[in-house]
């Protein structure tokens, strides 16, 4: 192939693809190689799907030859995070050694709309166990071990969605899917550098995926761009008769809504306990933000934000994994602490977790009144850069910091978007996080289009041999 | 008793039953470590009593009476 793909956008590719200039076959022939070779550097990579993905490539290259183009993802190689169902005898492992052999007869619905996108599926990315609902505390907490970010040998790739940020920014895939509970998609993409989109909560269907959290689980796109993201989402997004919380509501990605001016709002406490290089990228992005609109300081209600989300995803992942606790499963898993904290989910009482979820109701009107005045909120993407790969790390899901954006984000149900925004300690990958209203990711998108045109960040790859 | 007692008791009260249920599959390192996360759901726990909400702030929790033959929405 002449023309190098890794790390080209996926509008640029699709017209590639489409022209007749690059083949699907050989494209997935590159990734999947490409995963096969340098997926066990960073331990991204549970299962390479090559048969499936050759099926799927050879499919698409007809079907562009004969004139049957089904749009910017046909022919597009991707990864996805573990905890999607996929049939064919693919496993599926949750990231957990306990369910490493598992198998489901059918698709989960975002791969079935994927797979109708035209995209092929090359992998099944790395994750933590269980995607961290036993209150995993350190990154050693995935069957496959612990995942790197590509920029470091010795730092976290972050998690849940821990393969999937490595593999986009390694080049593995040129785009991943991700789910979210409370910072998994967003954690991942500040770490490995990359761009990732959280989707207001029923957006996209959970159907076929694994649930920790009824009420707070979200699946979205990991990329290179915002752009990238957009393009996904509307493959994705949509009504699922198999998941009656997925939103009827129609999401049209609005990639060319033209100039428009920003009014960015930034939550106090939001900075709270943020290391000083993450502090000292986010005032450079502030900058930058002002040419793009207002900035304003602004605040919410005094409420127990991330308790009341805390004790929500505590009872609901003990819930879902009830039978598992019960029986003793968590000795099995990989992290020590996840062998003993889900026994302690038993002194939650009722009473409290009711109570939280009427707190949870105020909190997101509380939110939305905010974006009467405010497209966005910004603040810094993460508390640190990532963390060494023997750290214990600190958070708001684990009460052992504050993460306002976080709790009320993942609470109210809201969309969120990462953007890399520089280099702090380490020479690891800062980041800028924006959140809009429910049901506004084209706002969300079209700042983070703004940002990223006026930056080059997201063109920052790490040094990747072949 | 003074609030910290208060939180103090409700935290050994909560030990005990985890432990009634679990103990037998717990080492004292593994048990030292569910005592600090019962201490910290308790800390939370009095966070989220401590908001005063009205009689209609309802749950967020969204049940629907259910029909086979009708779609969920």
């Amino acid at each position: 192939m002449s023309l190098d793909p890794v790390f080209m956008p996926l509008r640029e590719l699709a017209g590639h693809l489409r022209a007749g200039r690059v083949s699907p076959v050989d494209l997935a022939e590159t990734f999947l190689t490409r995963l096969e070779k340098l997926g066990p550097r960073y331990n991204a990579v549970v299962t390479v799907t090559r048969d499936r993905a050759l099926a799927e490539a050879r499919r698409a290259e007809e079907e562009i030859a004969a004139g049957r183009y089904r749009g910017p993802l046909h022919g597009i190689p991707y990864g996805a995070k573990d905890l999607l169902a996929t049939g064919g005898g693919i496993p599926t492992s949750w990231g957990a050694a306990p369910f490493s052999a598992q198998q489901f007869a059918a698709d989960a619905t975002v791969i079935r709309r994927l797979e109708t996108a035209g995209a092929v599926l090359c992998a099944k990315l790395a994750m933590i166990e269980l995607a961290g609902g036993m209150g995993y505390r350190q990154p050693n907490a995935s069957f496959t071990g612990p995942v790197t970010t590509p920029w470091s040998r010795e730092a976290w790739s972050g998690g849940s969605s821990s393969g999937s940020g490595a593999a986009v920014s390694a080049g593995l895939v040129p785009f991943a899917i991700g789910s979210e509970t409370w910072g998994s998609i967003l954690s991942p993409s500040s770490n490995c550098g990359i761009t990732g989109l959280r989707p207001t909560y029923g957006r996209v269907s959970r159907h076929g995926a694994m649930a920790l959290c009824w009420t707070l689980d979200k699946l979205g796109p990991m990329a290179l761009s915002a752009d990238d993201c957009g393009l996904v989402l509307e493959a994705i997004a949509g009504a699922d008769p198999e998941d009656p919380t997925a939103s009827a509501r129609h999401f049209r990605y609005a990639a060319d809504d033209g100039p428009r001016r920003f009014r960015f709002g930034v939550l106090a406490g939001a900075l709270e306990g943020v290391s000083e290089d993450m502090l000292a990228a986010y005032r450079r992005s502030l900058d930058v933000l002002r040419e793009l609109g207002t900035v304003e300081e602004t605040a919410l209600p005094d409420l127990p934000w991330e308790a009341a989300i805390r004790t929500i995803l505590q009872v609901e992942a003990a819930s879902a994994f009830d039978e598992f606790i019960e029986s003793g499963g968590v000795a099995g898993l990989t992290a020590p602490e996840d062998h003993f904290l889900p026994y302690a989910r038993d002194a939650v009482l009722a009473k409290d977790y009711m109570k939280a979820t009427r707190i949870r109701g105020v909190m997101a009107r509380e939110a939305d009144r905010l974006f009467e005045r405010f497209d966005a909120l910004v603040a810094p993407g993460r508390l640190t850069v990532a963390n060494p790969l023997g750290q214990e790390f600190r958070g708001g899901m684990r009460g052992t910091a504050r993460d306002i954006m976080g709790a009320v984000g993942n609470g109210a149900g809201l969309p969120g978007l990462i953007v890399p925004n520089g280099f702090g300690e380490r020479g690891l990958p800062t980041s800028l996080q924006l959140m809009s209203r429910a049901w506004e990711e084209n706002t969300l998108l079209a700042a983070g289009r703004a940002i990223q045109a006026r930056t080059d960040w997201h063109t920052k790859h790490p040094p990747v041999e072949p | 008793m003074t609030d910290g007692e208060a939180a103090k008791a409700e935290v050994e009260a909560l030990l005990a039953l985890v432990t009634a249920r679990y103990g037998a599959r717990l080492d004292a390192q593994q048990r030292d470590g569910v005592r600090k996360a019962i201490e910290s759901i308790v800390e939370q726990a009095r966070a989220v009593r401590a908001v005063r909400l009205g009689n209609a702030d309802e749950p967020t929790p969204d049940f629907r009476a259910y029909r086979a033959d009708e779609p969920a929405r």
